[in-house]
C-alpha cells in the first residue's frame, strides 16, 4: 500500500507585484510504499527544496495533489495543520533545527508536550529511541554542548518520538563530517529495516546510495528514478553518479525519452 | 583609492542600518540638548534676578547638571554597545572581504565623528530653543518673573562639547578595542554564538531578596522622620543592588524551580515559556533591572516633588503659621513686653496694624533621647549620636500657656503636662537627665512655634508649674562655655498677621525688625535683662525661597523623569529589535516541529510582555513600600497632607504606566516586522 501518493503537483511563485513567474514545480508524480527509504536528487534550483516544504505542509502548490495514507493534505485546514504535521510527519533537517533553549531531551520531547502527552508516557517512549541511537548520556546536555553528529541524532529521536507515518529529511548529512554522516545514514537504514518509511532530499551521492530508491528531479519534473535491488551500495553509487553525469552533460535529453517510461515502478536494468 | 572613500562608507553605513542607528543619533541628540539645558539653566542670569532664593536653585540645578552628565556617559555607552553587537556580522564581512583592522578603524572613526558632530551641533541647537521654553516653565513652577530675549550660554555650548568630545573619544576607542579583540570568524557570527544557559546563583538570589528586603522592611519600620531622612539613600541603595541581583539571579533561579517540577512543566504552555524566559531573563535581566530602577526613580520623584509643590501653601501654613514673627532671646523676665513694645513702635511708624497676634514665652532646648531620659545638657550629650536621637523641646510655663491656648490647666508640685504628637509615650514619668516629673495629662495642642518647627527635629512641648521651674531647666541645658552665651536663653515669639498691608509696607516692616536689636536691648536694659539676639521670620520671604527650591526640584524632577522615560523608551526598543532577531529563528524552528502560527504567536507575545511589564510591576511594588518613608520625610518638611501625597504617587503610576504601554505596543511593531 502507498503511504504518499503526490499528483501532478505544480507550484508558481510569483513576485510581489505580478511581474515575473518562477516555476518551481512543473509536474510532478510518484508514490512512496509503506516502509520505503526514497532519496529524491537534484542539483540547486531543481525544485528539491519546495517540494520537500509541500510535503511537510508548509507550502501549498498551485495546483496537484497529495495523499498521506489516503488523506488529501492539501484539504487539511490550515489550524489543524499543526497538530496534523506534528502526529504524522517527523522532520529531520540539515542544520538540526534544535532549539538551543532545551536540553536535548527537552528538544526531543517537544512534539509530545504539544500533543498534551504526560511526562511518564514520554519518558516511556523516549528511553528505547535514545538508547538506538546512542544518546541516552546525552539527554540533559543542550544543542551546543555537543558535536554535529550528535546533534542530528537527537534531531532524528525528535522526528521518531511521535512515531510518524513519514520520515522527511532534508540533506540531513549536509552539515556532518564524513564519519558522522556516515553513522547517520547507517542509522537511517536501521529505522528503515524496523519498518519505518523515510523520504530524503540530498546532494549526495553518497546519501543517495543508502536509500532503497532513488528519484532525480531535474527542471521541475521527476526525471528519472533507480531502484536499488539487489545492488550493493557501492554498485548503487555507481549508478547514480553515471545518472547524474548523463543529466549534467548534454546526453541527458536524449536519454530522458529511455527513461521516462520506467517511471512508476519499473526497474532499471 | 579616493581620499573620500572611508568617509563615504561611513555615511552609507549609517543610512543602512537606520534601524539601529536612528534611534542611537536621537539619544545622542537629546542627551546634548538635556544636558545643555540644565548647564545653560544653572547660569541662567535671568535666575539671578528672580529675587530672592536663586541661590538653593542654582544649587538645585548644579546638581543635576551632574546627574545629567553622569546618565549621559552611561546612557550613550549602553546604547552604542548595543549598537556594535548588531554590526558585528557587517564588520567581518569588511573584514573578511580585506578591509583591514586600520581601514575598519577608519571608517569607525568616521563614523564616531559624523554622530558626535550631528548630536553636538543638533542638540545644542535644539537645547538652545528648549531651554528657553524649560526657563518659561521653571520661572512659572517658581512663580517669578521671566525676562525677555533668547539667552545662550556659550560657557555650556562649550561644556557641552568638552564633555561630549570625550565621551564620544572613549566610544571610539571601546570600538577599535572590540574590533581588534575579536577575529573576523567571531565577528561573522556576531551575535548567535551558542548562547549558553545561565547558571543558577542561588547565593546571589538570596543576597538579592534579603537585600531588597531590608530595604522595604527599613521603608516600612521607621516611624522616625528624621530617621527616615539619613536611612532614605541607604533603604534606596538596598533596593537598587537588590533589584539587579533579583533579576539577574532571582528571576533565572525562580524559572529553574519551575523547570524541575516536571508536572508543571512539561504543559504546552508552560513548556516553551519557561524555557524561553531563562535565555530571556539571562539577556535581558540588566536591561529591565535598569528599566525598573529607572521607572521607579522617575516616580518617586516626580510624585514627591509634585506633592510637595502642590502642598506647599499647606506646608508654609503650618511652619510660618503668622505673616511675621520677632523673635528676641535674652536673660529677663520681661521679654514679652520689650517684643511687644519694640513691634508696636515700628507697626505705629509705618502707619501699619497687626492682628491674630501670638505671643508667648518659652525655652526651647535641644535634648537628646537616653533610654527614657532626655538629656538636655550640653556637656552629657553624646555628641556623635545620629540626628535622629535628638528632639526639640518646647519648655513654658502653666501661666503662659493658659493664657495663650485660653485654658485653664492646673498642675501639681512635681508635675507637667506633655505635648508629644510624634513619639510613642513611655510610662507616666518625664525625666530631664535626673531629674524627674509626674506627667498630669497628655496634650492635643500646643502653641505655634515656629523657630521647633524650623528644626529637623521630633517637637516635643512640656508645661512646667512656673517660672521658677523654667530657670532652673533653663540652667541645665546651659553651655558652659560662655562663647555660647545667649544660644540657650529663653525666647519670646512674637507674631503677626498685617491688618491689609501691602507688600511694600511688609517689607518695610521686615527691614526695621532686622535693625530692630539696638533699641529692643536698650528697652530691655531699662527693664532689667540683658537681650541676647533677635531674628524675624518673614513668611513672604521664606514662602519665596520655598518655592525657588521645591519649584527647583520639582522642575529638576519633571526634567530628569522626561530624560529617564526617554532611557526607558529607547531601552525598550532596543531590547524589542535584538528580541526579534533572536526571535525570528526560533519561531521557524517551531513552526516546522508542529506549532502554529498562531499559537507561536501567542506564547511569544505572552512571554514579551513578561519581559517588558516585570520592571513595571517591580517598579510599582517599590514605589509602593518607599511611599511610607517618603511620606515621613515629607512630614519633616511640614507636609502633612498624605491624601495629596497618595493622589500624586497613584496619579504618577497611572500616567507611567499608560506611557509605558504606548511605548510598548509601538515598539512591539518594529519588533513583529523583524519575525514575521
Amino acid at each position: 500500500m502507498s503511504i504518499l501518493e503526490v499528483n501532478h503537483l505544480k507550484k508558481v511563485y510569483t513576485t510581489r507585484f505580478g511581474g515575473s513567474h518562477v516555476q518551481a514545480l512543473t509536474d510532478v508524480s510518484f508514490s512512496v510504499e509503506q516502509g520505503e527509504f526514497v532519496a529524491i536528487m537534484g542539483e540547486s534550483g531543481s525544485g528539491k527544496t519546495t517540494l520537500l516544504n509541500i510535503l511537510a505542509t508548509l507550502d501549498r502548490p498551485t495546483s496537484g495533489e497529495v495523499l498521506l495514507a489516503g488523506k488529501n493534505v492539501l484539504s487539511i485546514r490550515e489550524r489543524e495543520l499543526a497538530a496534523f504535521r506534528r502526529d504524522n510527519l517527523g522532520f529531520v533537517f540539515q542544520d538540526f533545527n534544535l532549539l538551543d533553549t532545551f536540553s536535548l531531551q527537552d528538544n526531543i520531547f517537544l512534539p509530545l508536550v504539544l500533543s498534551g502527552k504526560k511526562y511518564p508516557e514520554m519518558q516511556e517512549r523516549l528511553a528505547p529511541i535514545a538508547t538506538r541511537l546512542e544518546i541516552t548520556p546525552l539527554l540533559k546536555k543542550f544543542p551546543y554542548e555537543v558535536s554535529g553528529g550528535q546533534k542530528q541524532r537527537a534531531a532524528v529521536a525528535r522526528a521518531l518520538i511521535t512515531q510518524p507515518q513519514l520520515i522527511l529529511a532534508d540533506e540531513p548529512t549536509g552539515a556532518l563530517d564524513s564519519r558522522s554522516a556516515d553513522s547517520l545514514l547507517r542509522l537511517f537504514e536501521e529505522i528503515n529495516q524496523g519498518g519505518q518509511t523515510i523520504l530524503m532530499v540530498t546532494h549526495s551521492i553518497k546519501a543517495a546510495s543508502s536509500a532503497g530508491r532513488v528519484l532525480f528531479i531535474k527542471d521541475g519534473e521527476v526525471f528519472h528514478q533507480i531502484y536499488r535491488g539487489g545492488r550493493s551500495q557501492e554498485e548503487l553509487y555507481q549508478q547514480i553518479s553515471d545518472t547524474l553525469t548523463l543529466i549534467a552533460t548534454g546526453g541527458a535529453v536524449a536519454s530522458s525519452v529511455n527513461y521516462r517510461h520506467h517511471e512508476g515502478g519499473g526497474r532499471h536494468e | 583609492m579616493n581620499k573620500f572613500f572611508y568617509a563615504r562608507l561611513a555615511a552609507v553605513n549609517m543610512r543602512k542600518n537606520a534601524r539601529v542607528y536612528v534611534p542611537y543619533l536621537l539619544t545622542c541628540i537629546f542627551t546634548v540638548a538635556a544636558y545643555y539645558m540644565i548647564s545653560a539653566l544653572s547660569v541662567n542670569p535671568g535666575i539671578e534676578d528672580m529675587e530672592l532664593g536663586s541661590g538653593t536653585l542654582r544649587v538645585v540645578l548644579g546638581l543635576g547638571v551632574w546627574v545629567v552628565s553622569l546618565f549621559a556617559c552611561i546612557f550613550i555607552f549602553y546604547t552604542n554597545s548595543f549598537l556594535m553587537k548588531r554590526r558585528k556580522k557587517e564588520i567581518g564581512l569588511y573584514n573578511v572581504l580585506g578591509m583591514g583592522k586600520g581601514h575598519l578603524s577608519r571608517m569607525i572613526f568616521y563614523e564616531t565623528v559624523y554622530i558626535g558632530v550631528i548630536s553636538l551641533v543638533v542638540g545644542t541647537l535644539l537645547g538652545v530653543l528648549l531651554d528657553k521654553a524649560a526657563f518659561l516653565v521653571l520661572a512659572n513652577l517658581m512663580e517669578a518673573e521671566v525676562p525677555l530675549g533668547f539667552y545662550v550660554s556659550w560657557g555650556s555650548i562649550w561644556n557641552a562639547i568638552l564633555l561630549f568630545g570625550i565621551l564620544f573619544f572613549l566610544i571610539f576607542l571601546n570600538s577599535l578595542r572590540q574590533i581588534h579583540l575579536t577575529n573576523p570568524i567571531e565577528l561573522l557570527r556576531g551575535g548567535q554564538m551558542g548562547e549558553k544557559e545561565p547558571k543558577t546563583r542561588w547565593l546571589l538570589a538570596i543576597i538579592g531578596i534579603g537585600l531588597l528586603g531590608w530595604g522595604y522592611w527599613l521603608a516600612v519600620s521607621i516611624t522616625n522622620p528624621v530617621q527616615a531622612v539619613t536611612l532614605f539613600f541607604f533603604a534606596v541603595i538596598l533596593v537598587i543592588v537588590g533589584t539587579y541581583c533579583l533579576f539577574t539571579a532571582g528571576s533565572i533561579a525562580i524559572l529553574k524551580v519551575l523547570r524541575k517540577n516536571r508536572r508543571f512543566y512539561y504543559k504546552p504552555n508552560h513548556f516553551i515559556a519557561v524555557s524561553g524566559m531563562i535565555y530571556r531573563m539571562k539577556q535581558n535581566a540588566v536591561g529591565l533591572a535598569n528599566i525598573c530602577v529607572l521607572s521607579t526613580m522617575v516616580l518617586v520623584m516626580v510624585s514627591s516633588t509634585f506633592s510637595m509643590y502642590v502642598g506647599m501653601e499647606d506646608m508654609l501654613e503650618k511652619t510660618y503659621s503668622r505673616d511675621m514673627e520677632f523673635l528676641i532671646r535674652g536673660d529677663s523676665q520681661y521679654l514679652g513686653e520689650a517684643a511687644a513694645e519694640v513691634v508696636d513702635d515700628i507697626l505705629q511708624e509705618e502707619d501699619a496694624e497687626a492682628e491674630n497676634i501670638l505671643t508667648y514665652t518659652y525655652l526651647n532646648s535641644s535634648a537628646q533621647k537616653i533610654g527614657s531620659t532626655y538629656e538636655i545638657d550640653p556637656s552629657k550629650k553624646n555628641n556623635g549620636a545620629a540626628v535622629a536621637e535628638y528632639c526639640t523641646i518646647t519648655f513654658v510655663t502653666l501661666e503662659e500657656y493658659n493664657r495663650v491656648m485660653g485654658t485653664q490647666k492646673s498642675l501639681e508640685e512635681g508635675e507637667i503636662l506633655l505635648y508629644t504628637p510624634e513619639e510613642e509615650l513611655q510610662g507616666d514619668t518625664f525625666s530631664l537627665g535626673d531629674t524627674s516629673w509626674k506627667i498630669g495629662e497628655t496634650l492635643t495642642e500646643f502653641p505655634d512655634n515656629t523657630a521647633a518647627a524650623v528644626m529637623m527635629t521630633t517637637h516635643i512641648g512640656v508645661v512646667v508649674k512656673d517660672w521658677e521651674t523654667l530657670l532652673q531647666i533653663e540652667t541645665m541645658q546651659r553651655w558652659p562655655d560662655a562663647d555660647y552665651e545667649g544660644y540657650s536663653d529663653i525666647e519670646c515669639a512674637y507674631s503677626f498677621d498685617l491688618k491689609n498691608g501691602d507688600s511694600q509696607q511688609e517689607a518695610a516692616i521686615y527691614e526695621n525688625l532686622i535693625y530692630a536689636f539696638e533699641p529692643t536691648s536698650q528697652l530691655l536694659a531699662e527693664k532689667g535683662g540683658t537681650l541676647a539676639m533677635t531674628r524675624v521670620y518673614y513668611n513672604a520671604q521664606e514662602r519665596s525661597i520655598y518655592m525657588s527650591l521645591i519649584g527647583g526640584l520639582l522642575f529638576v524632577g519633571i526634567f530628569l523623569g522626561t530624560l529617564f522615560v526617554m532611557a526607558t523608551i529607547l531601552i525598550i526598543y532596543y531590547k524589542q529589535i535584538s528580541e526579534g532577531y533572536d526571535d525570528k529563528e526560533r519561531f521557524t524552528i517551531m513552526e516546522k516541529v508542529g506549532m502554529d502560527k498562531r499559537e507561536i504567536r501567542r506564547t511569544i507575545r505572552s512571554q514579551v510582555l513578561t519581559v517588558f511589564f516585570l520592571p513595571l510591576i517591580m517598579a510599582g511594588i517599590h514605589t509602593a513600600f518607599a511611599f511610607p518613608m517618603i511620606g515621613r520625610i515629607l512630614q519633616l518638611m511640614a507636609l502633612q497632607n498624605q491624601g495629596l501625597y497618595v493622589l500624586c504617587t497613584v496619579v504618577s503610576f497611572l500616567v507611567f504606566a499608560v506611557l509605558y504601554g504606548i511605548i510598548y505596543t509601538l515598539t512591539a511593531r518594529t519588533y513583529y516586522k523583524i519575525v514575521s
